[in-house]
């Protein structure tokens, strides 16, 4: 296998597998840390709900923490080209990261699972908050190192081909890695709303711990409906300008754009083929392709036979992934809006059918989540600083694709045990109920 | 101002080695002091709130070091591909096991993951200490600075030797803290095991201070004060232990560690990576660091978010301070 192909997988399936961990904790730390505050404020149901949360949350967030130590120190084992290069730049928000957030959320989380008898009620409370702080700037630092390598800003290039950073500010300021941060914030906090109110729906529909169960299917419905519109517009939107503009290549390749076209249609579905070089049995809706990149039905927009082949990232993944996001995206506010004038009307609660499709509802938000990040960063081919370095050239000169194959299937071992045992856990304490949970006691 | 980043990375470095170090000497020492699944509970539960925080600085100290000195991240991480990777998954075993015990009350469960965590602490200190003792022996390097040599050149007489004596080290520390911070039948074993782990200690700090001026010569003469310290601190450590001070214990067994890693780290300098045969160069902080704008913008940064977590980690660490009873 080609040591860059290795490389890349190995990359792709350890954050992939990350991943999933810091979308529940991005998306549950608002809810631990408000039960948290209105428990010590002398709610004892909040304090159980509290209670239950954080138990989930700090399963979620030990394999999150182990799984992405592996990450950090992988530009630097198999991505040492890219390092050597462009260290002064990213190295900083990833240090940040670990000296601004990752300390927060570790120390903090430290308190709020084992200092409920120890520390005063006030401290308790700011250790929920400063948790849930510390994880929404660890997102933050992450994304912005993406940010960076998706549209490169703040820097200069040496004559000897070195990065080096001209302006901090410039790199975590940038429009493109907030409003990127903001859009994978609100998908975090839609996978979020959708876990607590399917959870509480499961309780509903089992006519168990009923009254902690509406709790979560009320707060969790409003969340999973406020954030999955949010995720939309503005944040997505946003998000599809920056493509449009810097990367229109993506575009096109998400798109299936082949032929450069005005009037561009957009396509609900079909399947790309790289040989006709276009969508097999699509559905179109007319010149919105167009409106969507350009604001205007009659746009011209580029397709992907305008570029270069060498420049063109993996089309059919890129579209699928695509597809996948905006498709599921869209369900997700019919199934939030839905269960909202439920709610509204006070049915919601006696109407199984909706509990139902939220309860089922719980993995998608994660898997639209993972198919937005294949978008970006595998539209960003063949790129790994967009623009300025290939991936190809950023790979470890000294690490062969054998030697990666082995840690590759070493994390896959590793992973496959660590997601049972995560998933056993886990399930374990959703049947126990927040009724059981005691103090949490050891390690 | 490579300098000033030499001293963070130093600093980092020993942090997290006073820290992570005592509840990996904590997993290394369990075996042989706590003797029921109660008493092994006891001594996980004594490193509970604290083990995350202090991995934390292994991470952060990464990250500083990639943007401080990104050709010495690239090189050095790439270069010894297998023995990162192995830490890494040995640190992920050992997070997985101090976090899933307590998880199910079944005694097999517990005493797999009670093995797991032994285990993967022990290995862990032992490949530290191996790796240091790369550092300062020595590595073949590249024309580009990359790694070139083989995985059984890395497990060299020296290097082998210093991590002995990391273990060794790393368990006394452990000691002391389970001495400080814990009750019970345990705690006592621990504190009649300290005085043997301590004549070992010594005696390997003294064969290995002889195999270092064998390797590398006489540094600097003021390197000579340092030692100094080094066994002020291992008295005092023994002294303080025998009146049952456990906190200065504690504290003696810190700066015996940090003076040696001061030692460390002024044989080291200027170089992060030096190459072999020594005397022939390798990556120095003045190769490896980035523009003068960029190191600064890191330092400051670093600095400035450093001491809000020494700040704020000593408030918490006081918080939760207090003695975790163990009865059997």
């Amino acid at each position: 296998m080609d040591v860059v192909i290795a490389d890349r997988l190995q990359f792709a399936f350890t954050v992939m597998f990350h991943y999933l961990f810091p979308i529940t904790t991005i998306g549950l730390v608002p809810f631990v840390a408000l039960y948290t505050i209105q428990g010590v404020r002398g709610d004892a149901d909040a304090a159980k709900a509290a209670a239950f949360w954080t138990k989930i949350f700090a399963v979620n967030f030990a394999i999150g923490v182990v799984t992405g130590i592996p990450m950090e120190f992988q530009f630097g084992t198999n991505w040492a080209a890219f390092s050597a290069v462009s260290g002064s730049v990213i190295g900083q928000p990833l240090a940040m990261e670990g000296v601004y957030a990752f300390f927060l959320e570790s120390i903090f989380l430290g308190v709020l699972l084992y200092g409920k008898t120890y520390v005063a009620p006030w401290l308790y409370a700011t250790s929920a908050v400063a948790v849930w702080f510390g994880s929404w700037l660890s997102g933050f630092f992450i994304v912005a190192t993406d940010a960076w390598m998706q549209h490169p800003v703040g820097y200069t290039i040496t004559p000897s081909g070195v990065i080096e950073l001209t302006s901090l500010p410039a790199v975590l300021l940038s429009p493109f890695a907030w409003w990127q941060f903001l859009h994978v914030l609100c998908g975090a906090l839609v996978a979020g709303g959708f876990v607590v109110a399917g959870i509480g729906a499961y309780y509903l529909l089992s006519k168990r711990e009923t009254l902690l169960a509406r709790r979560f299917v009320d707060a969790g419905v409003i969340v999973a409906f406020v954030f999955s519109i949010l995720v939309v517009f503005p944040t997505g939107d946003r998000n599809g300008d920056d493509v449009t503009k810097y990367q229109p290549i993506k575009l096109a390749a998400m798109e299936g754009l082949y032929a450069t076209t005005k009037d561009a249609p957009l396509a609900i579905i079909g399947m790309p083929d790289s040989h006709t070089k276009s969508l097999i049995d699509p559905i179109y809706v007319p010149d919105i392709l167009s409106f969507l990149a350009y604001g205007n039905f009659n746009a011209n927009v580029k397709g992907l036979n305008a570029y270069a082949a060498a420049l063109e990232p993996p089309v059919v993944l890129t579209y699928y992934a695509y597809h996948m996001m905006v498709g599921l995206g869209t369900i997700f506010v019919a199934i939030a809006a839905l269960a909202t004038v439920f709610l509204w009307r006070k049915r919601l609660f006696e109407t199984p059918a909706i509990l139902w499709l939220l309860m089922l509802g719980m993995p998608f938000p994660y898997i639209a989540s993972e198919a937005g990040w294949v978008v970006s960063e595998v539209g960003r081919q063949p790129w790994i600083i967009y623009g300025i370095m290939r991936t190809a050239a950023g790979v470890s000169p000294t690490v062969a694709s054998g030697e990666t194959i082995f840690t590759l299937l070493g994390f896959a071992g590793m992973y496959f045990l660590l997601g049972v045992l995560f998933l056993y856990l886990v399930l374990r304490e959703i049947a126990l109920g927040p009724s059981a949970v005691v103090e949490h006691g050891a390690a | 101002m490579s300098i000033v980043a030499f001293i963070v990375i130093a600093f980092m470095i020993t942090v997290y080695v006073l820290l992570d170090g005592y509840d990996l000497g904590v997993g290394a020492i369990t075996p042989l002091v706590a003797r029921s699944d109660r008493q092994r509970e006891g001594s996980m539960r004594s490193i509970g709130p604290f083990w995350n925080g202090n991995e934390v600085w292994l991470i952060a100290g990464g990250g500083a070091l990639f943007a401080l000195f990104p050709k010495a991240y690239a090189s050095s991480f790439s270069g010894f591909y297998l023995p990162f990777i192995i830490v890494l998954w040995l640190l992920m075993f050992r997070g997985v096991a101090m976090e899933l015990r307590s998880h199910f009350p079944s005694e097999l469960w517990h005493q797999f993951w009670d093995a797991c965590f032994a285990v993967s602490s022990v290995l862990l200190i032992v490949l530290f200490g191996v790796a240091l003792g790369n550092l300062l022996h020595g590595v073949p390097l590249g024309r580009q600075g990359y790694f070139i040599g083989t995985f059984d050149e890395l497990l060299n007489p020296y290097s082998v030797l210093v991590g002995v004596f990391a273990l060794v080290a790393l368990a006394l520390h452990g000691t002391t803290f389970l001495v400080m911070r814990t009750q019970g039948p345990a705690a006592q074993r621990a504190q009649r095991l300290l005085p043997r782990l301590w004549a070992v200690a010594l005696v390997l700090y003294i064969a290995v201070s002889a195999a270092t001026v064998a390797e590398r010569g006489i540094g600097f003469s003021w390197i000579g004060l340092v030692p100094l310290l080094t066994l002020a601190s291992l008295g005092a450590l023994l002294f303080l232990s025998l009146h049952k001070d456990g906190r200065g214990a504690f504290m003696a067994s810190s700066a015996f560690l940090a003076s040696l890693l001061l030692q460390a780290a002024v044989t080291l300098y200027p170089y992060l990576l030096p190459s072999l045969p020594l005397g022939s160069g390798g990556i120095s902080i003045f190769d490896a660091a980035p523009s003068p704008l960029a190191l600064a913008s890191a330092l400051t940064v670093t600095i400035v978010g450093l001491v809000a977590v020494v700040i704020y980690s000593a408030l918490v660490m006081r918080q939760l301070a207090g003695k975790v009873v163990v009865e059997d």
